[in-house]
């Protein structure tokens, strides 16, 4: 995917850095992303879309909006292309997704709204939803398998509470593991009916936080597992995401993450920046305490 | 004394047209040196558009612009505040949410849609409506209406 610095988006533009930036106050477009540096990167997609929209616009703003729905033309491509079972094709719609957007935003504007469109049109418990939710799953955990190796001293262990890959908040789930990951998070996801020998993984990954998602697990079982996380591996943040918070004890210390996976992995790694005495302590007792934590319950 | 000349434009009729902002309303500024930019640089938030000379903004006078659908294309900032509505949540919608007739003797809504339609697909002289913003009593403006572009469009210029 290409990107512009802010002086070649106005340049391509041919509109002021100034002006570029109240477009994106007033506009909410084109909306950039930040580099290492924290300055501005524009895809270069979704600029070009802009300017060809300004030579036929009236105003600003519906050069804006004709340039959203011109991007919005690739998840009509992938809705067209699962629906008619046509799985290359879906691929190469994803491919002009990503021309345009980061993974992330392709994932989240592209990918995840087609799903949405395909549940509302032929039902989650019907074969096309199936077989697409099983494509839509490979690709998710084929862009997992190649992110870059982890960066960060951060690992997520992910209680995985859907029921199976055609739950339909499953893709939900692995949008957010590939965003944790390409974050530079080490992520771990486990199913929460898998009790029996939990303490033995989290020795070998001891998790920085949990993140426990889906919803067709009940309470009891995903306490059941909480409880064996929380023996191996000592009293570790818990987030909730795409479930409701549990009655009870639980409900006051887990963090209800937001339903879209971007905004959820970007509070979810934010939510640990905020006590960076407790984070470092963390991250250097992380294996320690997961040693003691299991002396302490005897396993 | 020295007169100094400038180039006038005119339209595909030969008539005299002006330039404006779609936002600020302002005449653009002279980009000397710089290649043209459809962007209003003063303001840097509308378009440039053009309209026959009479029937463009003067300075002060909130305007709309509307395409051939009847949608808003366009809110400047005056409009913004007498409309009470932002251009963003404005665009593409359809100009009956915002304005209607406010005259007994033109009461009927096709009569400004009608208007509408002439100014954004053909070529004849200004026409004046007087309206009124929905959902307001004891308000009503003087529309001009007229055509403006490119691409073509109905200017409503919303006078005293």
């Amino acid at each position: 995917m290409r990107t512009l610095k802010t002086s070649e988006a106005a340049a391509l533009l041919n509109v002021s850095p100034n002006t570029l930036r109240a477009w994106e106050r007033r506009f909410g477009y084109p909306r950039p992303q930040r580099s290492s540096g924290q300055h501005r990167l524009y895809i270069h997609g979704e600029v070009a879309a802009l300017r060809d929209a300004l030579q036929e616009g009236l105003s600003i703003s519906s050069a804006v909006s004709r340039a959203r729905e011109a991007l919005t033309a690739d998840t009509d491509s992938l809705v067209g292309a699962l629906s008619s079972f046509e799985l290359e094709r879906a691929d190469l719609a994803m491919e002009a997704a990503l021309a345009l957007r980061s993974l992330e935003r392709s994932v989240e504007e592209v990918l995840l709204p087609t799903f949405d469109e395909l549940s509302s049109r032929a039902g989650v418990d019907s074969a096309p939803w199936a077989f697409a939710a099983r494509w839509a799953d490979g690709w998710l955990r084929r862009a997992q398998r190649l992110s870059p190796a982890p960066t960060r001293n951060v690992s997520v262990l992910v209680g995985d509470a859907t029921r199976d890959e055609l739950d339909p908040d499953a893709l939900a789930v692995r949008a957010l593991e590939l965003f944790l990951a390409r974050a530079g998070a080490r992520v771990l996801s486990l199913p929460v009916t898998g009790v029996s020998g939990l303490a033995d993984v989290l020795e070998a990954h001891p998790p920085t936080f949990v993140v426990i998602a889906g919803a067709f697990v009940p309470d009891d079982h995903v306490a059941r597992w909480a409880y064996q996380a929380r023996s191996a591996a000592g009293p570790l943040p818990v987030m909730l995401f795409r479930r409701p918070a549990p009655s009870g004890s639980v409900r006051a210390t887990a963090r209800a993450l937001p339903e879209g996976p971007f905004e959820a992995h970007r509070l979810a790694l934010g939510a640990l920046d905020e006590t960076p005495a407790q984070k470092e302590n963390r991250f250097q007792s992380g294996a320690r305490r997961v040693t003691a934590a299991r002396r302490r319950v005897g396993t | 004394m020295t007169r100094a000349l400038h180039a006038v434009q005119v339209d595909s009729h030969g008539r005299p047209v002006e330039a404006f902002c779609g936002h600020c309303g302002r005449p653009p500024e002279a980009s000397e040196g710089q290649p043209a930019s459809r962007v209003c640089r003063r303001c840097g938030l509308g378009l440039v558009l053009q309209a026959p000379k009479g029937i463009a903004p003067q300075a002060g006078e909130p305007f709309l612009v509307v395409d051939s659908r009847m949608e808003v294309c366009a809110v400047s900032r005056k409009a913004e505040d007498l409309l009470g509505v932002p251009e963003t949540r404005a665009v593409n919608r359809h100009i009956s949410e915002f304005l209607i007739p406010a005259a007994a003797e033109a009461s009927k809504p096709e009569d400004l849609l009608s208007q509408l339609v002439v100014a954004a697909t053909s070529e004849e002289d200004a026409h004046t409506v007087v309206v009124r913003p929905v959902g307001e009593f004891g308000v009503r403006y003087r529309a001009r209406i007229g055509p403006c572009g490119p691409p073509r469009a109905a200017l409503v210029v919303l006078g005293e």
